[in-house]
């Protein structure tokens, strides 16, 4: 407010104190035992087959343990791609991600995909929903504490 | 993620034909809408006594066929390749699947 104006302030009030009790905390081992599982989604890469091996790499290092591909071809018409001079040679990536990992993965693949010379391709990702095994739950998901050597 | 985009929804039509007749299929769902597609060659397994006791024959050389659609045109392209395909020939099994997010499209 300009020139001298009353600002009229609330009276302060002091802070209602709760009548809630606060919640007791959890023991570590309950904490671990009600954490909700962690999903998995499918990440299905379309590369050219020269840049496949870089490509899965990169994958790989967002904590991706298991990766299948597959020799694969475009179905772009031959007149297009003989003028463009380009082969329809492709490798299709499958990948089994962690959820919260999709997101950087995403980035990442987008990113080299503008940047890299003849690395441009396709990602899209599908949800899991049933998978049967504790075992393999653990190993795709990375979780190094539930591994039998794990902490 | 930003610069996903999440306007238009796609799902992912898999076509799991007898070697040989991705083209057919590939041509059915341009047709209908579908921009391209990826062909993956495969080996299809079948129950042995089940082949016997339906007397069919199932062709272990099979092609895959990956085609991303937006979810508005999906039931047109899988109508165009169901009418466009002989499924005793060709042994056509076709169903879609829910895509998240995309990438590199367009």
């Amino acid at each position: 407010m300009r020139g001298g104006g009353i600002v009229v302030k609330e009276p302060v009030s002091e802070p209602k104190k709760s009548t809630r009790q606060p919640k007791a905390k959890a023991a570590p081992a309950e904490q671990k035992k009600n954490k909700a599982p962690i999903k998995l989604e499918l990440i299905v890469t379309v590369v050219p087959k020269k840049k496949a091996e870089f490509f899965i790499d990169l994958i790989q290092s967002y904590e991706v343990n298991f990766q299948t591909y597959m020799l694969a071809s475009g179905t772009a018409s031959t007149e297009i791609l003989n003028y463009l001079g380009q082969v329809t040679d492709k490798i299709a990536i499958f990948s089994l991600a962690r959820a919260d990992k999709v997101d950087d993965i995403l980035y990442a693949l987008e990113q080299k995909f503008h940047t890299i010379k003849g690395g441009k391709g396709i990602a899209v990702t599908l949800p899991m929903t049933s998978l049967i095994g504790t075992s393999i739950y653990t190993f795709l998901c990375n979780a190094v504490e539930a591994a039998p050597g794990g902490m | 993620m930003k610069e996903t985009k999440k306007e238009i929804k796609y799902e992912m039509i898999l076509c799991i034909v007898n070697a040989g007749f991705s083209e057919t299929v590939m041509d059915a769902a341009k047709e209908a809408g579908a921009r391209g597609g990826t062909v993956i060659r495969a080996r299809g397994t079948a129950n042995k006594d089940a082949e016997e006791l339906f007397q069919i024959t199932v062709h272990s050389d099979k092609e895959i066929v990956m085609i991303l659609v937006p979810t508005d045109i999906k039931d047109a392209v899988l109508s165009a390749v169901y009418g466009a395909v002989d499924v005793s020939e060709t042994r056509c099994v076709a169903f879609s699947l829910p895509v998240n997010r995309t990438l590199g499209l367009g």
